[in-house]
């Protein structure tokens, strides 16, 4: 089934043609790589399914529901979570705190219930932070649950981000470049953790340049070349396609002539 | 005694501390110098919320100081309402203009809520001066009565200084609970990354409303305690010099902490009044001191946020982590 379908989004910034009619669909349970070349437009493409941009035109549907013109928190309570490329940790809290951050979403004692320490408030708490600890031993990363986060290396803050992303409850979760940063045992560890997070029910897009990972854990990949789709399929498939390719080694296309 | 156990003192000997004082000082304008370094605290504690925990910045604090000062005026001496009550209708009427400033500034991405309390603080110290008839004008608005807790009247120079510091205790509380708690992680986490924050599906308009709303409420309920001891209040009292003395003491207490700010609000209103601290100090120092006061402050905030961004607090949370009320 269908959990993702991106619909002809277009998004303009000025006379640039960031995202130019862009389609796909994403099912669930699988992963797919959105791929290609600098400024292609991969970030853009995900500010637009995640309310951080709108686009100019298309639409957005998960699971039959309009993300477009959404805000950010309403599509992480639609059950789309993302990361970001430059990681946006909370550097002054704890690698659990961020992660606890993660699970508010879908808590609501405010202000006055912890002022006043209500029971209620407390029960949220420990679900929280029971929730972080048990998002981080998935991850593999429990051992830095009271670091604060910007005393990290730079591969845990990612793994951190992608633990906060997961504690807020998503059926979609968008990676962007979960794997730059980390070395090749931390990025065969990340594979492992995409399919754990797979197999937990969760459909996972991810924007990556570390072609090894893409190859291994995507079941399709997207193509973007300056703003548009130039190819869509498998990972063997893409492998192969004449315009991928071009696009990557920057060879001779007919709009260069 | 190991250090947590050590460190689980502190809290109480410190409120310990600050209860007894009032039994070791027997001169009143000491004890009264004391009353108002509380009454600046529980202002503090609201903008160190605001600021050390939401990072926004409030240039017109002392607005909502003067405005609970002149309500709890009006609805004692015109109203004629008890003192409880109008120092409730002082709390909720500062927090009513801050949400009315809040909401509009805060939609817009920016500083605007800086300015738009630098503005809120110029138009109410205008009102306070125009609005003759309710305030008294620029010659202020005196017989304010002490403290009444029904039968009871506050108002020897012990009791005010219990009272004012009975209500920064409890202030201080619900800061610390909120702090340690759901809004606080969002609080701490827009201040981080406001990016990350709306990722995780933080409403970042309404935590930073709702803060400041609280640091309202609070500011208004330190005027409303400054009329009733001080017993007269002028338009003077609440102008920008005021409101960047709070913003001093904050900035000076550190971020992501409450102790540090109360402390600062302490110290910064004891080199206030130096010259009746100090016995032996000579009457032209206490005077230069006081004379270029702003200037020590603004000249403060420059050092703090150049050498030591985490202010007072980071003294003693450099010796270990934990204790989220350091």
């Amino acid at each position: 089934m269908s959990l993702l379908q991106v619909r002809n989004v277009t998004k303009r910034f000025g006379g640039l043609t960031a995202v130019d009619d862009v389609s796909f669909d994403v099912f669930e349970g699988t992963i797919k790589a959105l791929i290609g070349p600098n400024g292609a437009g991969k970030t853009t493409l995900f500010n637009a399914l995640t309310g951080f941009d709108r686009p100019d035109q298309g639409s957005v549907l998960f699971d039959d529901t309009e993300l477009v013109g959404r805000r950010p928190r309403d599509t992480v309570r639609a059950g789309v979570a993302r990361t970001f490329q430059n990681t946006q940790l909370f550097d002054g809290m704890t690698a659990g705190e961020n992660v606890m951050v993660g699970k508010q979403v879908h808590q609501r004692r405010g202000f006055s219930a912890a002022m006043l320490r209500l029971p209620a408030s407390l029960a949220e708490d420990r679900e929280a932070r029971e929730e972080a600890g048990r998002l981080l031993r998935l991850i593999g990363i429990e051992e830095w649950v009271d670091t604060p986060a910007g005393d990290l290396p730079a591969g845990i803050r990612r793994l951190v981000e992608i633990a906060r992303a997961l504690a807020t409850g998503p059926r979609l979760l968008l990676l962007d470049e979960p794997a730059a940063g980390l070395n090749a045992t931390e990025a065969r560890e990340l594979v492992q953790t995409l399919f754990r997070v797979r197999d937990g029910g969760i459909t996972v897009v991810i924007v990556e340049h570390h072609m090894g990972l893409v190859m291994d854990v995507s079941d399709e990949i997207v193509v973007l070349d300056r703003g548009s789709k130039i190819a869509e399929g498998p990972p063997r498939m893409i492998q192969k396609d004449p315009a991928v390719i071009a696009a990557y080694l920057g060879g001779e296309t007919d709009d260069d002539a | 005694m190991n250090g947590r156990t050590l460190k689980a003192l502190v809290p109480l000997v410190v409120v310990a501390a600050v209860a007894v004082l009032p039994l070791l000082i027997t001169d009143r304008f000491l004890l009264k110098v004391f009353t108002f370094a509380g009454i600046n605290a529980l202002v503090v504690v609201g903008l160190a919320l605001l600021f050390g925990y939401t990072g926004q910045v409030s240039l017109g604090h002392a607005a909502f100081v003067g405005l609970g000062a002149y309500t709890c005026a009006v609805c004692t001496v015109r109203l004629g309402w008890p003192w409880p009550l109008a120092f409730a209708a002082s709390g909720a009427l500062a927090a009513l203009g801050g949400l009315a400033l809040a909401l509009p500034s805060l939609r817009l991405k920016g500083h605007y809520l800086a300015m738009a309390t630098l503005g809120f603080g110029e138009l109410m110290v205008l009102a306070f001066r125009e609005a003759e008839p309710l305030t008294g004008g620029v010659d202020g608005f005196g017989g304010i009565p002490f403290p009444a807790l029904g039968p009871l009247e506050v108002r020897s120079a012990g009791a005010l200084y219990w009272l004012v510091w009975v209500v920064v205790g409890i202030a201080l509380l619900a800061a610390y609970n909120v702090t340690s708690m759901r809004p606080g992680r969002a609080m701490r986490a827009l201040h981080g990354s406001e990016l990350g924050a709306q990722a995780c599906g933080v409403d970042v308009v309404g935590v930073k409303v709702r803060t400041f709303v609280v640091s309202a409420l609070l500011a208004g309920l330190a005027g409303a305690l400054y009329a009733s001891v001080v017993g007269f209040v002028s338009p003077s009292v609440f102008t920008l010099a005021a409101s960047i003395t709070f913003v001093a003491m904050a900035v000076l207490g550190g971020t992501g902490s409450l102790a540090g700010p109360i402390a600062a609000a302490v110290l910064l209103t004891l080199l206030q009044y130096l010259d009746a601290l100090v016995p032996g100090i000579p009457r032209e120092t206490a005077q230069t001191i006081q004379t270029y006061q702003e200037d020590i402050y603004g000249l403060a905030i420059v050092l703090v946020v150049i050498f030591a961004p985490g202010g007072l607090a980071s003294f003693w949370r450099r010796r270990g982590r934990g204790g989220e009320l350091s």
